[in-house]
């Protein structure tokens, strides 16, 4: 058997068939559009900020120079063996960028330019896979642009790492790149305004983002592309304003401003035209709450034509006369992709995924059990980025994560065995995050770990299904496909219910022996905040100390990530009377910084 | 119009979720099931000895302690049923069918379970599934959830006879409510009707609250008083509209919309006759609790159902309603925080307008809206739009 091509090279090699003269009229707008941007550009003030700019850099440079000179020589070996120690500096007031990378001592910095210099390779290595239509998707969609900035999302996500932790963050943010920069090229192959690849689009089914993408597992000669993953939902971690447009949009449209961001994101993607058009035929999904079942409507007002099968699963997902009506549910999906794409479902292919998947998922409860000692080891926003993304959209598919999970393990033992920190110097309180993080602050954990020493160990999105898929029983296996679908993230705690949010929060702090929950509140979703009163009687008869942390997932304009940090600054000042551990995070300004 | 001579007493009825007939037939010895969804059949709770009544919060006031429980920016329906709850209003149930339909109203159950709203010895709260589309293997999974985790949780906890003949009596008593409930409704198809859209509201609701054997003498005798009723001979109104959304079950929202001018002719809303009021038809082939199952799901009108063929089916019960009834345009609500409704009638409110050329009048609003005077300006403006659209497609003011 040859070495396995993932995903397939002919999805790569297949014909595109571009509309030049529509690509010709749209540039043409584009550029009214830039000229007009030039022409209303107040330059005297754009000279003067970057004057001022230039100013403060100098400012800064003499600042940190006397630093330097003032320091003995321990603490200058340290400075250039451990890196700098007050991240808060790097920020400046209306700045899109920090004012220059983390300084992280010489192993580590090393390190980063190794993986910054792998980065760059990946991503010139697959867009030049097919270079035209996916730099012309900079002139269809504005959040093309903001994937631009991904590089600096991933310095964002590891401030603050050393050694090996940062190995093990780059490693698993690299397969995410990899998933995301590979996916991006085939969305513009196959749009119909862009690369217009017939024999692509009849290869690719669309999947709602919200639903795992195992079930394409079984089509190997297929491509799934969570439809909204790329345009809408990653790329809103990776810049704080993506989604901003759409809400705005949708809102204006009708949409109550009280539903959740992630739908009402998707929606308004749709109302102004901001997804690419193509692929075969969409799955859509009823998870993982209310509002994520409605948007499917406005999909189908958007693009008529495209035949969309339902994917709904059982809410009492515990209910074990339940789970055979969802593998009913995925059997008919099954053959809804065979009509509309004429392939066929392989359980070789299926079966091969799940052993995969199987693995990693054993890989993940080993992580698991690291974190749960007095030595976690594998921490911060690239982890839970890369669980999320791993258990929701690679799911056993990818033959090379299961490599990369290995390599991660291989040094998380390692770091134990040397009781490594993994934030060194840094780790003084036992966290746990509990309901959805904001996606426009997806390096919280980041912060709360550099300024304050609070140590995400776990978050309640990542504990999902672990139980190993069936491998070889059919039957078997559809159900225990079914029982992951209905464990997906969110869905697992947020349905079924309130056991699964309320009564398990006290048991995983119980197994990770956590001083403090960081309790996401979105002030959106309404099956968290339908328990908030439960949970704070609960927890104050439990004795943990909760911060509330109110949050808008996608617009930050309505609570924002300085908000955010001063609700844990109140906390931890006037409940806990702690100390920062890096004052200078305390208070800055983010509001425009990607 | 005369006025019709039990409404005072009906009004009075719907002032208290354990009102004068739910107290007689508790008296009787009969059990009070309560729920608050369609996607339980209301039928099946009528089986035996036992009798249905769909909650509501009459007389809301503050719904401070619910908040604390439940947030601020969810349902008000569920809310104030909570805060109900806490009070002790439901105390006079002796179950509580839930339906895991919609998150927050399924919080109201479980808060209902955890904070011990009503501790008699064999009281439940049943918690069922409810599938998303309608295809067959849906239809077998709603049966099933009916059967498990309803008519078993009754006959175990009180032994109730939740037979095939126990169902079909059941049905057959339903059924009377419903034809006298329908045939009153038609009436509104009048150019001058007979009956308001409020007090159509109020008929309408009382079949809901209260014991079908109980009120049903009452509502035989209003439909023969309305037989023979007089309209006024100039109607008061000066437009007719559909109110299509979400849950009502707050009659003065109909009288707000009737004191701006406006005869509400079609009840296109959860509380209200469509869906809800259907004769159930049983065949003799089938056992009946299938049939019954179908039935719900076929008739619904839940924004919930997320099948592109029941999307359609929303839109054109809407327009066949307005069509039907007259209307000059259709009300679109929802209830403030409701997201199977927010979405919808984001969505709906342009297609009816754009495609189907209805004028429309897209609101949300809160559980109880007497003193509303936002929506009374917006009813009003309504209301003038669509007598103007009518004198310019008379050819304008000569």
């Amino acid at each position: 058997m040859g070495k396995i091509q993932y995903p397939n090279p002919k999805f790569f090699r297949a014909k595109t068939k571009m509309n030049w003269k529509a690509q010709g009229e749209n540039l043409k707008e584009v550029g009214g559009i830039i000229v007009d941007m030039l022409k209303e550009t107040d330059w005297k003030a754009f000279g003067k900020k970057q004057l001022d700019n230039i100013k403060d850099n100098g400012r800064r440079l003499a600042r940190e120079y006397k630093t330097v000179k003032a320091m003995n020589k321990d603490e200058l070996l340290d400075l250039i063996k451990n890196g700098e120690k007050h991240l808060g500096y790097l920020y400046r007031k209306g700045a899109m960028a920090t004012v220059r990378r983390e300084w992280k001592g010489l192993e580590s910095t090393a390190i980063d330019f190794v993986e910054w210099a792998k980065m760059w390779g990946l991503l010139l290595g697959t867009f030049s896979k097919d270079l035209v239509p996916a730099l012309n998707t900079t002139f269809w969609y504005r959040w093309m642009i903001s994937y631009m900035c991904c590089v600096g999302f991933m310095d964002k996500n590891t401030l603050g790492q050393r050694g090996k932790a940062l190995k093990m963050s780059h490693l698993m943010i690299y397969d995410i790149f990899r998933y995301v920069a590979e996916n991006l090229v085939l969305m513009a192959k196959a749009d119909k305004k862009n690369g217009n690849s017939d024999e692509l689009n009849k290869k690719i089914v669309l999947v709602d983002e919200m639903t795992m993408a195992q079930i394409m597992a079984g089509f190997p000669d297929l491509l799934g592309i969570p439809y909204q993953l790329m345009p809408v939902f990653l790329v809103s971690e990776i810049d704080q304003l993506t989604c901003i447009p759409y809400i705005d949009a949708v809102e204006s449209y009708g949409l109550p401003a009280d539903t959740c961001p992630v739908p009402s994101s998707e929606c308004g993607a749709l109302v102004v035209d901001a997804l690419p058009h193509m692929g075969s035929c969409f799955i859509s999904s009823s998870m993982p709450c209310d509002g994520s079942v409605m948007a499917s409507s406005y999909m189908s007002r958007r693009f008529p034509d495209l035949p969309t099968f339902h994917l709904t699963f059982p809410v009492r997902y515990e209910y074990e006369e339940t789970v055979s009506d969802a593998a009913e549910d995925i059997k008919a999906c099954i053959k809804f992709i065979e009509e509309k794409t004429g392939a066929k479902w392989s359980w070789d292919a299926y079966f091969t995924a799940m052993k995969r998947f199987n693995e990693e998922t054993k890989y993940e409860l080993e992580k698991w059990e690291v974190n749960k000692t007095a030595y976690p080891q594998i921490i911060g926003p690239c982890y839970e980025l890369f669980r999320k993304w791993n258990y929701e959209m690679d799911g056993g598919m990818d033959p090379r994560v299961p490599k990369t999970c290995q390599k991660v393990n291989k040094l998380m033992l390692e770091a134990y065995e040397n009781r490594e920190e993994a934030w060194r110097g840094k780790m003084k309180y036992r966290g746990i995050v509990w309901s959805c993080p904001a996606h426009y602050y997806a390096n919280f954990s980041n912060w709360l770990a550099n300024c304050w020493g609070v140590d995400i160990l776990v978050e309640m999105e990542s504990l999902n299904f672990t139980k190993p898929m069936e491998t070889e029983d059919k039957e078997k296996a559809l159900m225990d496909l079914a029982r992951l679908y209905e464990r997906m993230v969110m869905r697992r705690h947020t349905n079924g219910g309130y056991h699964n949010v309320v009564d398990e929060l006290w048991r995983q702090c119980e197994a990770w022996n956590v001083d403090i929950i960081i309790m996401y509140q979105n002030v959106a979703c309404k099956n968290m905040a339908t328990l908030q009163g439960i949970l704070d009687e609960q927890c104050r008869d439990k004795g943990y100390h909760m911060i509330w942390i109110e949050h808008d997932l996608m617009d930050p304009r309505t609570v924002s990530r300085k908000d955010m940090r001063a609700k844990v600054n109140e906390y931890m000042k006037t409940v806990m009377h702690a100390e920062p551990v890096d004052p200078s995070l305390l208070e800055f300004d983010d509001e425009s910084c990607m | 119009m005369r006025d019709l001579k039990h409404l005072i007493y009906f009004e009075n009825l719907l002032d208290n979720a354990d009102n004068e007939l739910v107290e007689k037939a508790k008296a009787d010895g009969k059990l009070a099931i309560g729920y608050t969804c369609f996607h339980i059949p209301e039928v099946l709770l009528n089986v035996g000895n036992c009798f249905s009544v769909r909650l509501r919060a009459p007389r809301t006031g503050s719904i401070d302690i619910a908040t604390y429980y439940m947030s601020n920016y969810t349902c008000e329906f569920a809310r104030a049923l909570t805060e109900r709850g806490i009070e002790g209003g439901y105390n006079f149930l002796d179950g509580l069918a839930g339906v895991d339909a919609c998150s927050m109203m399924n919080r109201f159950y479980e808060h209902f379970e955890l904070l011990k709203m009503n501790e008699k010895p064999h009281f439940f709260v049943t918690h069922t599934d409810m599938p998303y589309k309608v295809v067959d293997y849906t239809v077998r999974q709603y049966v099933k959830q009916m059967r498990i985790r309803l008519l078993d949780v009754m006959e175990k906890s009180y032994g109730v006879d939740t037979s095939d003949a126990a169902i079909r009596k059941a049905v057959a008593e339903h059924n009377e409510v419903c034809r006298i409930i329908s045939e009153i409704g038609e009436m509104r198809k009048a150019d001058n009707p007979v009956i308001t859209g409020y007090e159509f509201h109020i008929l309408n609701l009382v079949t809901y609250c209260c014991p079908k054997y109980l009120i049903l003498p009452y509502l035989r005798e209003t439909l023969e008083e309305l037989k023979s009723r007089e309209p006024d001979e100039k109607s008061k109104f000066r437009a007719r509209v559909a109110v299509v959304g979400s849950e009502i079950d707050d009659p003065s929202l109909t009288k707000m919309i009737e004191d701006a001018g406006a005869l509400v002719v079609s009840d296109r809303y959860c509380f209200g006759s469509t869906p809800g009021r259907e004769v159930i038809e049983l065949n003799d082939d089938e056992p009946a609790l299938e049939q019954i199952c179908r039935h719900y799901m076929e008739v619904s009108e839940c924004a919930r159902y997320i099948s592109d063929e029941k999307v359609a089916q929303r839109r054109a019960t809407a327009d066949r309603l307005a069509r039907e009834f007259k209307a000059d345009g259709i009300i679109y609500e929802q209830m403030k925080y409701c997201d199977f409704w927010g979405f919808e009638r984001a969505l709906v409110s342009h297609v009816m307008s754009e495609e189907m050329g209805w004028p429309v009048l897209s609101i949300d609003r809160l559980y109880n809206n007497r003193g509303s005077g936002q929506l009374r300006t917006r009813f009003q403006a309504f209301v003038e739009s669509l007598e103007i659209k009518r004198i310019q497609k008379n050819g304008g003011v000569k």
